[in-house]
């Protein structure tokens, strides 16, 4: 009998040593299209949320952000943009972090923002090393997603916030319908149509299900040894912020 | 990436970064090999490579120093 351990992969479940190369091929065949893609997807509204969720972080001059899944930099570039001391750029695909880093390039961004390549259950960082770490559309497609947020709260500093922005449970259940019809048919068949790879895009949108409801992540927090742990649903819970303090 | 300049080498690492990274596996002291442009952890017996000046922290990537 194997008792092999297992991990979510949308809909199916799969050996947990093969997640990583499971997403690994999802993200670098979606890279080039990610952006325009995030915009289809989400009616442009990505990129309302992820304002709301810089301004959350609320990093400071003096302060350190890790911006964990940093993919093309959307997260990190404006936090540094508005005014974060310092900010890493992680993810765990070389592809998406070099369009992130051409993008910091185009935008004059040199000072003040860097790129690591990194699994983020296995963090490059020493103990208390950052004021402030974000992961924004990242922690439903990691493997151990616990140990993920214990690294996270290891590479914090005492007082430092950890931010997880990611898809949630929609409350607004007049609405259901509509929202299931959207992912399960309209995204696989945009991401057929621009992206030429309708899989991957049936894959983002199953994922999404299968990730922790607002509370079952809350309590991912506390076991992970994060404090006054809290969260803010948009949009009616399509997606939630997250948040853990290291005391 | 840039036709200026035509030198092969390593892009530089923000020397910020390279201060505050550590072995993923052990999370103990990386070298700089400017040379072979790769972040040695002796401890792991592993090289980590920077490709296009980001350095590439996983350890499937990494050489092993033994081999």
């Amino acid at each position: 009998m194997t008792d092999e351990a297992t991990a979510d992969f949308g809909f199916r479940t799969v050996p947990a040593a093969e997640k990583a190369g499971l997403v690994r091929r999802v993200f670098d065949s979606v890279a080039p299209r990610y952006d325009v893609m995030n915009d289809l997807m989400s009616l442009g509204i990505h990129r309302i949320w992820k304002r709301i969720f810089v301004r959350a972080i609320g990093a400071g001059p003096r302060q350190a952000l890790l911006d964990l899944a940093a993919g093309t930099g959307d997260v990190g570039l404006l936090a540094r943009e508005w005014g974060a001391g310092a900010v890493v750029l992680s993810d765990i695909n070389a592809a998406m972090l070099s369009r992130g880093r051409d993008r910091a390039l185009e935008r004059g961004l040199v000072e003040g923002v860097s790129f690591v390549v990194a699994d983020a259950e296995r963090l490059p960082f020493p103990d208390r090393a950052f004021d402030r770490v974000s992961m924004a559309f990242g922690l439903r497609n990691c493997t151990d997603k616990d140990a993920v947020l214990r690294e996270m709260r290891r590479v914090l500093k005492p007082g430092g916030r950890a931010l997880v922005l990611e898809f949630s449970a929609f409350r607004i259940a007049a609405l259901a319908p509509l929202y299931d019809a959207w992912s399960f048919r309209v995204l696989p068949a945009l991401g057929e149509r621009v992206a030429k790879d309708g899989e991957s895009y049936r894959y983002l949108a199953e994922s999404i299900r299968t990730f922790p409801d607002q509370q079952r992540l809350e309590e991912m927090f506390r076991s992970a040894g994060f404090s006054r742990v809290s969260h803010r649903n948009l949009s009616g819970g399509i997606v939630a912020i997250h948040s853990g303090w290291r005391i | 990436m840039t036709e200026t300049d035509p030198a092969p080498a390593p892009q530089a690492v923000d020397p910020r970064l390279l201060e505050i990274l550590v072995c993923p596996l052990t999370k103990g002291p990386l070298r700089y090999d400017p040379e072979r442009g790769e972040l040695v952890s002796e401890r792991a017996g592993l090289a980590y490579p920077i490709r296009d000046g980001i350095p590439i922290m996983l350890p499937e990537e990494a050489r092993r120093l033994d081999a």
